[in-house]
């Protein structure tokens, strides 16, 4: 299943290169292909050569330059001056912390929703799908309030809650799939080898559906570290701010919006894209196969 | 080591009009090797799952050595299920595999636990497997882990849900005398799902076949195939089955179709509306006319190597019959056939029960 659409891509582009080879035409084609490719692929990767250079450009603009002298004085400042250390680590804390819950809530939520016969359960399955159409900016103000009224505002549980509980109705629906995907006779039989259903599941259905989990988990530390809006409206306390919000400061404090100190903003840039991408890196061989997984199930 | 009672158990899926198991009753013995045969959607796998604690039944009882099991969970039953599919943890290794069951027995050490896995996985024949991946070993080789993971637990009792369909012919028939084998040097209960009735007369001490959820009868294999209970049973067990022909009566004989005159069996209870069936060694073949012979034309012969199975038309009517290696009439050739003595069976053709 796996090995299909590659086996098929391998297949079309045999057929057509012996289709197109006898028109000659076939160097024009390929040419305008890449070329559009190369574009696109330019377009993309124009912001991060910016981040890139910028982050290491004592004196960067707005505008991609090669810095003429590289340095890390950006770096050190950010940590010396504008406390990113905290920031990051705030980061870090909230996110993980928020995959952790994600990761248990949902493995309980898709295993109920995959295996277990309750009433009304394909209507709630798509009820929780309908709630991941709801803008998160709609329900801003109605989060807000019930933060404020829960005291929740300003504090770590607050960010991790809130957080997790915006993912859970999309990651709860993948992990579901994840789970259709695993053979019922496999629990089954640890039930006959002596396994509790909790035990079975633990032992049994989850290490079947890592992928999965390594998706959902994935899915879900990456929406916390990035998510802006929540942060912005639940935090106000230094102690607490996380990288976007020592980098909204960074860009809205330092001489206002005229006077930004472009390299200071760019390095904090690649020290809160850097990590994510390499966690990717590491563990893209799991989440390429789950997704594949996952898309054969819906 | 147990005695297995089915009481009167049915069970209805929501979703089906007619229940999948319908007021079955069984006794399985101590130590009996007992098959489940039908056809596929006759019940006998949910028969299987229910005594396994896989699926509850609506009404009735499943006892295992004279206890109700059906309010137990699957892991207190102490039965062993091998799957149609193996049903291995993909993620462990062979001997992972094999020792799963014993993991949660606390009274074992690791060692007990692995020279258990080893003592089996000698009888199987599978030690260098052991430290292997299930997704590494070919369908014959996870059939035996699985066989090994149920034996290592020593349960009470053996189930098994069509557990040779998967392997390929040769390995089937090789498989079936091992298991069979197997079954009588452990002396465990066990009961063996299939459709395959050539595997059921090899391997059962008893029969029970199933079609539409209930129990058509329930014997030994001689006993089924020679005294199939009803139409059902006669046509689906043997290969090539039971001839089936219409019949009516002529005071102590019955008339085929045809116009095949054979003697009436004794004790015969008088009823029109007939069939009789005729397995295909009991009819004998002659080349010459012979007196009480039925006249008939070969349709086509088929040599099986060791067997001929000559189609002979007779009136409307197909029969099969059952002769030596070197009995290949042509296509067109007069044969007269006569009936054994003892072969005939009677049948009521609007209920299907047998009637001597």
């Amino acid at each position: 299943m796996v090995e299909g659409p590659g086996v098929t891509t391998r297949a079309a582009s045999r057929v057509a290169r012996t289709a197109a080879a006898p028109r000659g035409a076939s160097w024009i084609e390929a040419l305008a292909v890449h070329a559009v490719f190369v574009l696109v692929v330019v377009f993309f990767l124009v912001p991060f050569l910016w981040l890139f250079t910028a982050a290491f450009d004592a004196d960067a603009v707005a505008y991609i330059r090669f810095p003429a002298a590289p340095t890390l004085n950006n770096f050190v400042r950010i940590f010396t001056e504008h406390d990113f250390g905290r920031a990051l680590l705030n980061s870090v804390f909230v996110a993980g912390s928020t995959m952790v819950l994600d990761v248990i809530a949902v493995a309980l939520a898709g295993y109920s929703l995959s295996r277990l016969e309750w009433r009304f359960k394909s209507w709630i399955t798509y009820a929780v799908l309908l709630l991941q159409t709801m803008p998160l900016s709609a329900t801003m103000v109605p989060i807000y309030g019930l933060a404020r009224a829960l005291g929740l505002r300003n504090s770590y549980a607050g960010l991790i809650l809130i957080h997790a509980a915006i993912e859970l109705p999309f990651l709860v629906w993948l992990m579901k799939n994840f789970f259709d995907n695993v053979p019922r006779y496999l629990e089954e039989a640890a039930w006959l080898d002596g396994r509790s259903k909790l035990r079975a599941l633990a032992e049994i259905v989850l290490p079947v559906a890592r992928n999965g989990i390594g998706v959902v988990a994935g899915l879900a530390f990456l929406a916390a570290w990035a998510e802006v809006l929540m942060m912005i409206i639940l935090i106000d306390s230094q102690d607490l701010k996380t990288v976007p919000l020592a980098f909204y400061e960074t860009l809205r404090t330092q001489g206002g919006y005229t006077e930004v100190q472009y390299g200071l903003v760019a390095a904090m840039g690649v020290l809160y894209a850097v990590p994510v991408m390499a966690l990717f890196l590491m563990t893209r061989r799991m989440m390429v196969r789950g997704l594949v997984a996952s898309s054969r199930g819906l | 080591m147990a005695r297995v009672e089915y009481d009167d158990v049915s069970k209805r899926f929501p979703t089906q009009d007619r229940p999948a198991v319908d007021h079955l009753g069984l006794d399985v013995a101590n130590g009996e090797f007992l098959v489940l045969l039908g056809p596929s959607g006759c019940g006998k796998t949910t028969a299987l799952r229910m005594l396994a604690g896989l699926e509850y039944p609506d009404s009735g009882d499943i006892l295992i050595d004279g206890r109700s099991v059906v309010r137990l969970e699957p892991k207190d039953r102490d039965v062993a299920l091998v799957f149609q599919s193996y049903a291995l943890y993909p993620h462990m290794s062979v001997r992972d595999n094999i020792q799963y069951p014993l993991r949660v027995r606390k009274q074992l050490t690791a060692m007990e636990r692995l020279s258990k896995v080893d003592r089996v996985a000698d009888l199987l024949g599978i030690r260098q497997l052991l430290p292997r991946r299930p997704a590494q070993l070919s369908g014959g080789e996870q059939q035996r882990v699985a066989l090994a993971r149920a034996i290592v637990r020593e349960p009470r009792v053996f189930l098994m849900d069509e557990p040779l369909s998967n392997l390929d012919a040769k390995l089937r028939t090789h498989t079936r005398t091992e298991l069979k084998a197997l079954q009588k040097q452990l002396g465990v209960t066990t009961i063996f799902v299939t459709h395959d009735q050539a595997e059921a007369m090899t391997m059962g001490d008893r029969i029970a076949v199933l079609d539409a959820g209930k129990l058509q009868q329930l014997g030994t294999p001689d006993n089924v195939y020679q005294r199939p209970a009803n139409l059902f049973v006669a046509q689906f067990i043997g290969s090539p089955p039971m001839n089936i022909v219409d019949a009516r009566r002529d005071g102590g004989a019955l008339v085929l179709t045809g116009g095949w005159r054979v003697e009436a069996p004794r004790g015969l209870a008088g009823s029109d509306g007939i069939k009789v069936g005729l397995r295909p060694e009991s009819i004998d073949l002659e080349r010459a006319p012979a007196s009480g012979a039925q006249p008939a034309e070969v349709l086509v012969s088929e040599p099986l190597g060791s067997e001929v199975i000559v189609n002979v038309k007779l009136g409307d009517a197909l029969l099969k019959i059952r002769t030596g290696p070197d009995v290949r009439p042509d296509p067109g050739t007069p044969v007269y056939l006569r009936a054994r003595p003892g072969g005939v069976r009677v049948f009521d053709a609007s209920s299907g029960a047998a009637l001597n």
